[in-house]
């Protein structure tokens, strides 16, 4: 296996804000990476870096050997990016937005395919034909979620994909996740606050606080390692220790 | 390249026409509240009309002498009259007020003996304003239009008696009116026979509503661009979009495109909606503008066509400002508040060239209006319009030039990551970026 993401001394200023200070982790193919911290630690900007929306100020990425800033439009074919709390164009319907969002990435003849394999993702069935307006929050993250998986990209980062959902939605989504990491040919890249689902679905993770990578490694080490019954209390441990 | 621009484009008008605010504020509203308007104006009118005109009219006459009764007679025949039989005029008006009559004529003691004396004689009006309506006015109007018609006549009728007594053959009306004006206009070296009033009214009605209208649709349209561009940056939908592999001039191109479709759709929704407001609520009008035609302004095909050019580039001119001004937000409100700042430079110089021209200004005020873009779109519009096709091609490279500026000045912000973090609202954005 080779390395999917590699993020070497991020830093990222807004301002006088620094956001990532020397931020650095790995992403091996085919893995489920997650990224874990509090709010304002990082996360986000990590992420929207790797997705090639920011720039860092120092330091780089590269995603499968690609610069994320010299070769942006070459890591855009290779991701699908789901932005934290994120809606869809309210005005579409479901179906709509899926073939909208095909069309960037199929050629005309595959698109049917394409659209096909977001609706098996979404599970949200003849919900699909109706104005995404209409949709619940739980409703409008499937189709974000099958919108970022149906092109069946080799590397999709995830930024909190199930922030603020039910039980049955959320449940969804992870499960989504793991079948297409298990299908193959797709590494998975996220952030998330709840420990549970960083357990469920992660190979690996990195503990990052203040903008800083403070742990990495899989969840069973990381409990070994502090003693802990559960990743939010390593979690607790590392930030008090950090 | 085409395929990915046209699905961009189509994405965009689906969501703006079938946003029911849009839908109705600039396509329906024009097509359905217009005309209601017009018509309720008309109907209005119509029925004022008819009712002001087929309104009785008082008379309170004191004066009981022959020439009253002749006024009287006269006003007869060409209308309902009331006589009053009061003891007095405030009881006469007491009784105007009473049975709500629009107008009381009061033919005051010695009018006949004025009349018959040669003296300026005088009647007093009394208009009955009960609800404070323009159309009140009409049955006083009516009644003041008769009394000059009989007094025109009366005077003709004394100078042909006196003509004849001292056997002068002058023509009457040539006696109590010896100079008669007749305007003609000269434009461009054409001589139009025609007054300079109508003419002016013509090409303001014709040369300036225009540009007025298309002002008020350049001020929907970037309105609608800069709330299309922070619901995307609200609902996060362009970072989506931004992590496509699409090139960003495309993302732009697909949202200047989409939003022009639209704003040319509300142009003609609004054009046909205010033409048919104009010709329901002038339908009583007694003086329409000279047909354009008949005085020789009428467009030619170049001249449409450059009409056309400047209504174009206008409109991509105000999308591209709005797009660029509203990266800077991160809501809503916040780019509507934003882009409203852009009502002056649109707004100002249309009301100002409305009532006068460019070079009737101070010269400092004078180059100020020449900066503003919009300035030119006015200038250029009314060139084109009259055949100064240099003037037109000037304006329209100056629109040109600008919007190019600004579509560069928005193709390198999308270029940029100030998409994604913003300027204003940054305090937000910043907490959100964990």
């Amino acid at each position: 296996m080779g390395i999917a993401v590699e993020a070497s001394g991020l830093v990222k200023n807004y301002g006088r804000i620094q956001a990532l200070r020397g931020c650095s982790f790995k992403v091996e193919e085919g893995e489920v990476f997650g990224l874990i911290g509090p709010n304002g630690a990082g996360k986000t900007t990590a992420l929207r870096i790797v997705g090639t929306l920011l720039k860092p100020t120092t330091g780089w990425v590269k995603v499968f050997g690609v610069d994320t800033v010299e070769g942006a439009s070459e890591v855009r074919k290779m991701i699908g990016y789901l932005p934290e709390d994120a809606g869809a164009y309210p005005n579409l319907s479901g179906i709509e937005y899926l073939r909208f969002m095909a069309g960037f990435y199929a050629r005309r003849s595959d698109i049917d395919a394409v659209v096909n394999e977001g609706i098996q993702i979404s599970g949200l069935g003849e919900r699909l034909v109706e104005r995404i307006r209409g949709y619940s929050k739980g409703m409008t993250r499937r189709l974000l979620l099958a919108r970022a998986l149906m092109m069946r990209p080799r590397l999709a980062i995830l930024d909190d994909p199930t922030a603020g959902l039910d039980i049955i939605h959320a449940h969804h989504i992870r499960v989504k996740i793991k079948e297409y990491v298990e299908k193959g040919g797709l590494t998975v890249l996220l952030s998330s606050h709840n420990m549970l689902e960083v357990e469920y679905l992660c190979d690996r993770v990195a503990l990052i606080d203040r903008g800083i990578v403070i742990e990495e490694g899989r969840p069973e080490e990381l409990k070994d390692r502090y003693g802990a019954e559960n990743l939010e209390k390593v979690f607790l441990e590392a930030t008090r220790v950090g | 390249m085409v395929r990915i621009l046209l699905a961009l484009m189509v994405k965009e008008v689906k969501e703006l026409v079938r946003d029911p605010k849009i839908l109705l504020g600039v396509i329906l509203m024009p097509l359905i509240l217009f005309p209601i308007m017009g018509s309720a104006i008309g109907v209005s009118q119509e029925s004022a009309v008819r009712a002001a005109s087929s309104s009785p009219i008082a008379i309170y006459n004191e004066d009981k002498g022959e020439a009253s009764k002749s006024l009287i007679g006269f006003l007869e025949k060409n209308c309902t009259v009331i006589a009053f039989e009061a003891s007095s005029l405030e009881e006469a008006l007491t009784e105007l007020d009473k049975e709500g009559y629009p107008a009381l004529l009061h033919i005051p003691l010695g009018y006949s003996a004025n009349i018959t004396s040669g003296r300026k004689a005088m009647v007093r009006i009394y208009a009955n304003l009960r609800d404070l309506t323009i159309t009140e006015t009409v049955g006083a109007e009516a009644a003041a239009n008769l009394i000059n018609i009989y007094s025109y006549q009366a005077s003709l009728s004394r100078i042909e008696r006196l003509l004849g007594e001292v056997g002068a053959t002058y023509e009457a009306e040539a006696v109590r009116s010896p100079i008669a004006i007749h305007y003609s206009s000269l434009i461009k070296g054409s001589l139009i026979e025609a007054p300079p009033q109508s003419i002016i009214g013509l090409v303001i009605s014709q040369s300036v509503l225009l540009p007025v209208l298309v002002m008020v649709m350049l001020m929907f349209a970037i309105q609608m661009a800069a709330t299309s561009i922070a619901i995307e940056k609200e609902q996060k939908t362009f970072e989506t979009l931004m992590t496509l592999p699409i090139s960003r001039i495309a993302i732009l191109a697909g949202k200047l495109g989409g939003s022009i479709v639209v704003a040319i759709l509300g142009s003609i929704a609004y054009m046909m909606g205010f033409s048919f407001y104009m010709g329901s609520a002038l339908r009583f009008a007694s003086q329409m503008p000279l047909p354009i035609g008949e005085v020789g302004l009428s467009p030619s095909p170049i001249g449409l066509l450059l009409l056309g050019c400047i209504i174009f580039i206008t409109l991509v001119s105000g999308l591209a400002l709005a797009i660029s001004i509203a990266i800077f937000t991160d809501s809503v409100r916040a780019a509507q508040s934003l882009v409203g700042v852009l009502v002056i430079p649109v707004v100002v110089p249309a009301i100002i060239l409305m009532f006068t021209s460019l070079e009737n200004l101070p010269a400092g005020f004078r180059w100020i209006l020449l900066v503003v873009p919009y300035t030119h779109s006015i200038i250029s519009s009314k060139a084109a319009l009259l055949g100064d096709y240099f003037r037109a091609f000037g304006g329209i490279l100056y629109i040109s030039i600008f919007t190019g500026s600004t579509l560069y000045i928005a193709s390198r912000l999308f270029s940029t990551e100030r998409i994604i973090t913003s300027r204003i609202g940054f305090r937000r954005s910043l907490r959100t970026q964990e």
